[in-house]
Parts: structure tokens; sequence; C-alpha cells
């Protein structure tokens, strides 16, 4: 065959196997196997970036919905203690100042108490010092002294007989 | 080798610039086949009945092999040093291909697990055949023939004048496609014993479970199949490549046909018509190229998976 289109050339198969081999060992150490490893790791970051970012979204919805809850709640405990401390105080003021007007009460009871007893005794008193000055007048004006007897016995008439006039 | 001697004749006489009656078939022979061993680029040894000298096929085999290496492992080394990994610049072109390769041609025929035992070999394959394709379309010896005719006149025997000898495309040779063929072969059978063990994967070839006198049918026809297979991709990418070159040295070859036959008005006359019918082929051919080198990586990853995901 002369047509040097279909010429056999073992020389070129040849070569042409190693040059390939060699481009292949050359090619996968340095540049097919690292950046297929790069693009896989690559793949891989922006999938987790892409969950993460989902899930921080998630996680924000929650948190906020969380937040949203816990200040509705605190706002309804404010309000239920505002409440409370409302009544308390209404309560609080409403017995002190039952306490305060039965405290007065007996002080004032304690006062007429104390004002009848010291009335009483002032009248005993004056009962006796009248009892006294009548019994000196009376035995000025009898003129003699009566004996201690008379004198105790008088004495006794006479305050019955004012007990008897005062009732 | 009596079309080679005219060649060598042909173009000592266009050395010296004699006029001489224009042969379109030897010119397109000239221009698709490989330089002869008579007159390698550089003369090596014999070895076993095998002569190993460089001719330009050769040559342009060891420069597209060059180029693909210093380029694509600048790139990728030089996206890898960087702290953040951001493609830039050719690094984006290479990334696109490397990931439609992986994910479109790879993985959907050899499986998930097999992706980064096999992506290598594909990614060599695909790379490799599109720069061997691709250069064929660049006419740099052209420019260099015209370059030395008008300027340089270097001497007969001069290195620039053997360069000129043969095409440039090396895929457009059955020798260089039988060889990648052959990895092809070489890749399946180790796909298949990797996946399988050595012995099964021989075992596979044929259905299990059949009535014998089926496997003296069978038997045969899968062994023929075997072969077949890297027969095909032999073929079919050296034809595609050959066929393109010859049909626009063709149209091209008209103009001078026509020159010589009714003078150089006949000839202009043709050129306005060949010269964008010949661009409109050469743009053709650049799908061509990018065709031929997916379908012939395709196919090598759809064969490779068969011997892994054996279905009968």
């Amino acid at each position: 065959m002369d047509n040097p289109l279909v010429q056999v050339d073992p020389g070129l198969f040849i070569w042409t196997i190693v040059t390939f081999l060699v481009l292949l060992t050359l090619l996968a150490k340095f540049a097919w196997t690292p950046l297929l490893q790069a693009l896989e790791s690559r793949q891989a970051l922006i999938r987790k970036s892409l969950d993460d970012a989902q899930q921080a979204t998630k996680d924000l919805e929650r948190l906020s919905l969380e937040s949203a809850q816990i200040i509705s709640r605190a706002r309804a405990e404010a309000e239920a203690i505002v409440s409370q401390s409302r009544s308390d105080g209404d309560r609080l003021r409403e017995e002190i100042k039952q306490k305060a007007r039965a405290e007065a009460d007996h002080i004032v009871k304690n006062a007429e108490r104390q004002i009848q007893l010291e009335t009483s005794r002032a009248l005993e008193q004056i009962r006796r010092e009248a009892v006294d000055l009548s019994v000196m007048i009376a035995s000025k004006i009898i003129q003699r002294n009566l004996s201690k007897e008379d004198n105790e016995r008088l004495i006794d008439e006479a305050l019955k007989q004012v007990e008897t006039r005062r009732h | 080798m009596l079309v080679q001697e005219q060649v060598q004749e042909h173009a000592a006489a266009a050395a010296h610039g004699a006029a001489e009656k224009f042969n379109a078939g030897e010119v397109i022979i000239h221009h698709v086949a490989n330089s002869s061993h008579e007159e390698p680029l550089f003369r090596l040894p014999t070895i076993l009945g095998i002569d190993f000298s460089v001719t330009k096929h050769v040559l342009m085999l060891w420069m597209v092999a060059a180029v693909l290496f210093v380029v694509v492992t600048w790139a990728v080394q030089r996206y890898l040093k960087q702290e953040r990994l951001i493609p830039s610049g050719v690094m984006n072109a290479l990334e696109a291909l490397v990931e439609f390769v992986r994910d479109d041609i790879v993985q959907p025929n050899v499986g998930r697990k097999w992706v980064g035992a096999w992506a290598p070999l594909i990614l060599t394959l695909f790379f490799f055949i599109l720069g061997a394709n691709a250069i064929g379309l660049v006419p740099v010896f052209d420019v260099l023939g015209l370059l030395d005719h008008f300027v340089l006149h270097t001497g007969e025997h001069s290195f620039l004048k053997q360069l000129l000898h043969g095409g440039t495309t090396a895929t457009s040779n059955f020798n260089v496609t039988a060889a990648l063929a052959t990895i092809t072969f070489g890749a399946i059978i180790v796909a298949g014993s990797m996946a399988h063990g050595f012995v099964r994967h021989w075992l596979n070839l044929a259905p299990h479970g059949l009535a014998w006198p089926i496997y003296i049918l069978l038997i045969p026809i899968e062994i023929m199949g075997m072969f077949v297979r890297p027969f095909a991709l032999t073929m079919r990418l050296a034809a595609n490549m050959t066929g393109g070159h010859i049909a626009i040295l063709a149209i091209l070859s008209f103009v001078f046909l026509f020159t010589e036959m009714a003078g150089a008005a006949a000839g202009v006359g043709v050129g306005v018509l060949s010269l964008p019918l010949g661009v409109g082929i050469s743009a053709l051919e650049i799908i061509v190229v990018l065709v031929q080198a997916y379908v012939f990586t395709l196919l090598t990853a759809v064969f490779i998976g068969m011997a892994i995901h054996v279905h009968h």
C-alpha cells in the first residue's frame, strides 16, 4: 500500500501510547486529582453554607417567635403583679385604717374611764372634805367635841345619807 | 513510497520557484498525511523492527501534550494556591470543561462510585484529542512555509523545510487513533477487573444461565464486539479528522486548477466562491473537532461503564 493515509506506522502507534500515558500520569498527579478534590470540597462547602444559612434563618425565626412570646408573657406577668399589688395595697390600707380606728376607740374609751375614775375620786375627796368641814362646823356649832365613836357614827350616817341621795 | 517521492520532488520544485503542473491530489495528500519515515524530523534507532523516528505527527502529539500539561497544571496550581478558592481567567473555562466531562460524560456512565478512578483518564483523553484535533485547524506550518518561501529562504534540507512536510492533525492518522482506542480497550479490561475481579470480568462478557448452544454463537460475537468497539473509535476519529481537511483543501485547490486551465482571472473568480466555502467548512470543522473529542470520550466512558455495570 503506497497510500500514505493508510500506512501502518508502529513507531507512531507506540509514541502515541507513550505520550498519552505520560501526559495522563502527569496531569492526574498535578492537575486532575487535586482539581477534582478541590471541586468536590468546594461543592460540599457551598452545600454546607446554604444549609447553615437556611438553619440560621430558621433559628432566627424561632428565636424571634420565642422572644415575642417571652415579652408577651412578661407583660402579662407585670400586669398581674401591678394589679395584685394594687389590691394588696388597698387591703393593707383598709386594715391599717381599721386598726387605727380600733386603737383610737380604745384610747378614747380608756380616757373616758380614766376621766370617770378621776372624777369619782375627786368627788369622793370633795365629799370627804365636805364631811370634815361639816363635822368641824357642826362641832363648832354644838361647842363640844363629840366622842370619837360618835364622830365616826355621825360621819357614816352622813355618808350613807349622801350615798342614798346620790342614788 | 511513490507518492512520497513525488511529494518531495514537488516540494523541491516549489522551493526552486519553478513552474510545475498543479497536482491537487498530491498537494492534498501532502497536507493530511504524516511526514515520511525516510525524512523524519529526528532520526531515532529502529528497535525490533519498529522505527521510532520522530515524524511530524509524533512532534504534534508532543506539542499538544506539552502545551496541555503546562496550561492545565499552571491554571490548576495557581487556582489551588489561593486561600479562598475562587476561579479566575483560564480556570473558569477549564473548570466548566472539567465539570462538563465529570458530570455529563463520566458520572452518568461509570457511576458515582468510580468517578474518582476514571475521571482523570477520560479528562486526559478529552483534552488530548481536543487539542490534537484543534491544532490541525491552525495553519502554523503553512505560515512558517510562507515565511520561508518569501523571507527566510532556508536551504533545501533545513529543519524548517522538514517541518513543512506532512499535515498537522495527528488525530487524522489512524495509527494515532488506534493507539488511543487501545488505551480505551485496556481501560475497559482494567475497569471490569477492578469492579468484578479479573476472571469475573471475562465471564461477564457473555450473559449467564443460557443454554449451551447459544454460547457457541454468542461468545464469538462478544469477542468480536470487544475488538469492533475500539476499531470503530479508531476509524471514526481518523476519518472525521481527515475528511474535513480534504474537503477544505479540495475546495481551495479549485483556485489553482482553474488558474492553470483558464488563466488567472478564472482563478480569482473561483477563489471568490472557494474562499468563503473554505471558511464555512473550517467553521464546521470547529464543531467537528469538539464533537469528535466528545464522542470518543463519551464512548470510552460508556464502554467502561458497561464493563462496570454489566447488563444482559
